[in-house]
């Protein structure tokens, strides 16, 4: 061995004692920041179990680092986080950020033993006395097989109550997916580290409650925002926000994390009132089986956290998106969800109209419901005139002061000025009918009649989706958004008539 | 040089090792096989990985075993070099060991049974010979013919040895000719998959300013199976071609198909050339430090820091074929911005994806948006559709559709509604896509601009709080 060898020895003698650095753990953020977005094309309830959204979360950490090159691991950081995502700030010198998902599990521990010394410890059924031996692990992937003093053996193929111990926990393997930089500072410091990152796992929703006024154009509309946390990371005291609209997301590739049972099979072992008569080749040793997902055994507890509604979410802009901030720190826990008031506009104006969708071809010899449509602008001197996030609805009457179901619909993000209509079911009291009265080889004569049994007059809209104008009718139409519309009040206990010729297409 | 690394690492390690009946077999993850390793990693989950290695040789032929190569390996690829050195053969075992193969090895041999007794716990030994492995094991003991545990009783089975063939994991081993005998240097090159990188960038945007400022940090994954250790890393931005494999090595996972080529975001590509190590067209990542590459882990590098760059907001909404919304539409929200030296980010951006945030009321970052980009050269101009407006809507109306008498050609005339509700003036391109064939615009409220014969565009003005219309009529052949 010349001198040169001897130098390189010397030098990968240095780099391992380098890369035993210092490891500082931060266990949990200090403080937290979260915001939710919605998943895009979100409507309906959530599903708990399967939320669409995202959260960008943002924890302030106080850590002191010695001085050199030291290892900072996050601990408490959301189980959805997308690595790729974290920025982390007010550091030092960050040499590289890791995230290791090889889990500590029965088989990537075993894994990691590939090669090393076990003890083996067996019971004895009979005089329950303890042996324990040493044993090299020589193989671990499909079956473990196992070197002792005495020779070559298989674990768990005897019958015997036997079971490897490891001596020393690895160190590259973690409890969770854990996150960490590597970073080099001149002096030792103290102080605050903001982690930010992007996280799946979360949504909220935006979900209207209208009560109308006894005289029934107006409504107390007040809405809650409901947010969703299904991560297995609660987040206390959190500054808590909700953005929306619609924001562009990519797919993020993010290693699954990987964790494994030890695989125990054994050679063919059938005894011989077990043997069926037909096999004449051995079949393969099964596959490993598949790794359990590791949410399985976390533990549910879904609590609907209803806050007062004296708190409302605070609005401000945030570029092109709306951004709605709870006023006080409240606690996003793990697997839960959270609704707080997103706005409250006690006195808003509103319109009730009937729309029938159809054509001049159709046909609907019995009569049926009408959509029933509320109608609102989205201005201040409707009692309106802020953003309007996209939710359902339901709308609430009052009778003898107890509320009364009227309806439930859904709308999209409304901004100021733009109208907002939310179509409900049909009411049963305003019914429509259309029938073929008279037929003149390609001329055609339609009759459609709609009927109100209600004591007051309502708006009702027939729109034809047409694009030739009819040969006459009855009362006058309009030409709207490629359509004929035909615009009627109906009389109260009254009944309204329209007829309209027309030539079937060549 | 073997037993002095041995000497140190044994300070870590000696606990472990103190009183040692049995040699452990295969390093320890702490003491990898590994020699000076080298990966060039490509985006396409792939990469190319150079591994020194100290070998003891004898003279003349002998097998050596490379354990500790990637277990994506792909063996046809496998290069050996050395001083003096000459291949014979290379192989890639992956008959590995199990309980059940151990067994199967054993047909024919004579192996010890321990058994148990199970009211007193005495142990009484037999020698015993595997006659078949099939379905259940069948053995003679002296002259009795048996089935292994019939009676259910627990029975140790201990073999003598480890058959040469079987191996805990895949194992590349290359039989050589070395022409003297010694510690010699040997290097090995393969490539493998498992290993991928790509870029992501966060951009903080001023809107207020027009600036914003750019973060890059290069992301590389291993899911190799495998860690590399204390490896000089190099990246490659660029797709390079890669031959269909036909099989898969044993216990490797398919790689993942490779995305799909991103959508980009780019509106004209870049001249300039950064300034940054090239090779045969592809831009070169280096990092700055060796690093070890632990097996399913995420690494991140930072390569980009740009403060200050400009960057713009716009809108822009693409009317797919000439028709109407029943709703007003969200306009897209794009960044725009360049790449070029002095006036842009000033650098070459390797594809991935850029994540946008603007600050909160309270100055605090908030996430506004991400899309993909793809490689990007200096000088490009770029257009980032980070999301959809709130505030900023259009809605196409098809106000009439005639067919002209005169000849077989109708006339479509179209109204573009574009609303703002925000408090400050926006401009808004407005794109009629879908004009194919020789449709012309005989009239229209603001001049439009033909992007291809296609599609025309309009740069709408829309005052705060407000609204404009544009108007427009196509001539067209259906």
């Amino acid at each position: 061995m010349g001198v040169r060898a001897l130098l390189a020895a010397a030098l990968a003698c240095l780099s391992v004692m380098a890369r035993a650095q210092a490891i500082i753990t931060s266990p949990a953020p200090d403080k937290v920041a979260v915001t939710v977005y919605r998943a895009p094309n979100a409507s309906g309830t959530m599903d708990l179990e399967w939320l669409q959204g995202f959260a960008i979360v943002r924890e302030t950490r106080r850590v002191s680092l010695p001085a050199g090159e030291s290892e900072l691991r996050f601990e408490g950081v959301a189980g959805g986080i997308i690595p790729q995502s974290a920025i982390i700030e007010g550091l030092g010198v960050v040499v590289e950020k890791n995230r290791g998902a090889k889990l500590l599990s029965p088989g990537t521990l075993l894994d990691s033993l590939l090669g090393r010394r076990v003890h083996l410890r067996r019971i004895s059924k009979a005089t329950g006395a303890v042996r324990e031996q040493e044993a090299v692990v020589r193989a671990s992937g499909d079956g473990v097989v196992l070197e002792t003093a005495e020779g070559i053996e298989a674990l768990r193929c005897t019958g015997l109550n036997e079971t490897p111990l490891a001596q020393t926990e690895p160190a590259m393997l973690s409890a969770k997916p854990a996150l960490s930089v590597r970073l080099r500072t001149a002096h030792p410091m103290a102080g605050n580290v903001i982690l930010t990152y992007l996280s799946s796992g979360f949504d909220w929703r935006a979900h209207y409650v209208a009560t109308l006024t006894p005289s029934g154009d107006k409504m107390a509309l007040f809405a809650w925002l409901t947010l969703a946390n299904g991560d297995e990371t609660g987040f206390a005291n959190a500054e808590t926000m909700a953005v929306a609209g619609r924001v562009n997301r990519e797919r993020a590739e993010v290693l699954a994390p990987e964790v494994r049972p030890i695989s125990l099979s054994c050679w063919p072992s059938q005894r011989t009132h077990e043997i069926p008569l037909e096999e004449v080749v051995p079949a393969p040793p099964p596959p490993p089986p598949p790794a359990p997902a590791i949410m399985m055994s976390a533990e549910r507890s879904e609590d609907i956290v209803v806050t007062g509604s004296s708190i409302i979410a605070q609005r401000e802009a945030l570029g092109d998106l709306k951004l709605y901030r709870i006023p006080i720190p409240v606690t996003v826990a793990a697997r839960s969800q959270k609704q707080v008031a997103l706005l409250d506009q006690p006195s808003a104006r509103l319109g009730t109209l009937y729309r029938w969708r159809s054509s001049f071809a159709n046909e609907q010899n019995e009569p049926v419901d009408a959509a029933r449509i509320l109608k609102m602008e989205n201005r201040t001197d409707h009692g309106l005139g802020l953003p309007l996030p996209a939710g359902s609805l339901t709308l609430f009457a009052e009778r003898n002061g107890r509320p009364f179901l009227l309806g439930e619909g859904s709308m999209t993000d409304r901004a100021v000025g733009e109208t907002v209509e939310v179509v409900l079911e049909g009411s049963p009291g305003v019914k429509v009918a259309q029938r073929q009265v008279r037929r003149d080889g390609k001329e055609h004569e339609m009759e459609v009649v709609v009927t109100n049994d209600d004591a007051k007059p309502v708006h009702f809209e027939v729109r034809f989706a047409d694009e030739r104008k009819p040969l006459s009718s009855s009362e006058g139409l309009v030409r709207r958004d490629e359509a004929y519309w035909w615009t009627a009040m109906i009389p109260a206990n009254g009944t309204r008539t329209l007829r309209i010729r027309y030539r079937v297409p060549d | 040089m073997r037993k002095l690394f041995l000497l140190c690492c044994g300070l870590s390690a000696a606990p472990l090792f103190a009183q040692s009946a049995i040699e452990p077999v295969l390093p320890t993850p702490s003491r990898t096989a590994q020699g000076d390793v080298a990966v060039t990693i490509y985006n396409e989950n792939r990469a190319l990985v150079q591994d020194r290695r100290e070998l003891a040789l004898p003279g003349g032929r002998s097998r050596q075993e490379f354990p500790d190569v990637s277990a994506q390996i792909r063996p046809e690829t496998v290069t050996l070099t050395g001083n003096g050195i000459g291949i014979v053969e290379q192989n890639f075992d992956f008959d590995l060991l199990t309980p059940a193969a151990l067994m199967q090895k054993a047909v024919g041999e004579t192996v010890t049974l321990v058994r148990m007794n199970p009211a007193s716990g005495a142990e009484t030994r037999e020698r015993a010979r595997i006659l078949a492995a099939n379905g259940g094991v069948v053995m003679q003991i002296g002259d009795r013919i048996e089935v292994l545990r019939d009676d259910g009783l627990p029975t140790r089975v201990i073999f003598e040895r480890v058959p040469a063939q079987l191996r805990a994991r895949p194992t590349l081993s290359i039989t050589l000719d070395a022409a003297h005998a010694g510690h010699q240097p040997v290097t090995l090159n393969y490539l493998t998959g498992g290993l991928g990188w790509s870029a992501d960038y966060v951009a903080l945007f001023d809107e207020l300013n027009g600036r914003m400022d750019v973060q890059g940090w290069i992301t590389l994954t291993n899911s190799s199976g495998t860690a590399f250790t204390n490896a000089r890393t190099l990246l490659v931005a660029g797709a390079v071609n890669q031959v269909q494999r036909a099989y898969q090595v044993y216990g490797a996972y398919p790689p993942p198909p490779p995305p799909p080529p991103p959508p980009g975001g780019m509106i004209r590509a870049g001249t300039q050339t950064a300034g940054r190590e090239r090779l045969g067209g592809f831009y070169l990542y280096p990092l700055p430090e060796r690093t070890t590459i632990a097996d399913k882990q995420t690494k991140q590098v930072s390569f980009l820091n740009v403060s200050g760059a400009p960057a713009a907001r716009a809108y822009e909404y693409r009317n797919g074929w000439l028709g109407s919304a029943d709703v007003a539409q969200s306009v897209s929200s794009v960044l725009r911005f360049s790449t070029e030296r002095g006036g842009g980010l000033g650098d070459a951006l390797p594809a991935g994806t850029m994540r946008v945030y603007q600050r909160d009321a309270r100055g605090n970052p908030q996430f506004v948006g991400e899309q993909q980009i793809g490689h990007t050269p200096m000088g490009s101009s770029m257009s980032l559709a980070t999301g959809e407006s709130f505030d900023v809507k259009v809605r196409p109306l098809v106000v009439e559709r005639t067919r002209l008498n005169t000849s077989p050609r109708w006339k479509t005339r179209m109204l573009y509604e574009v609303s703002n509700a925000g408090p400050a003036p926006v401009v808004v391109d407005v794109v009629q896509d879908g004009l194919w064939g020789d449709t012309r615009i005989t009239d229209e409220t603001i001049k439009a601009e033909r992007l291809t014969a296609d599609s025309a565009r309009w740069h709408v003005p829309v005052p705060a709080n407000g609204r404009a219309v544009v108007s427009a009529t196509f001539d067209t052949r259906f």
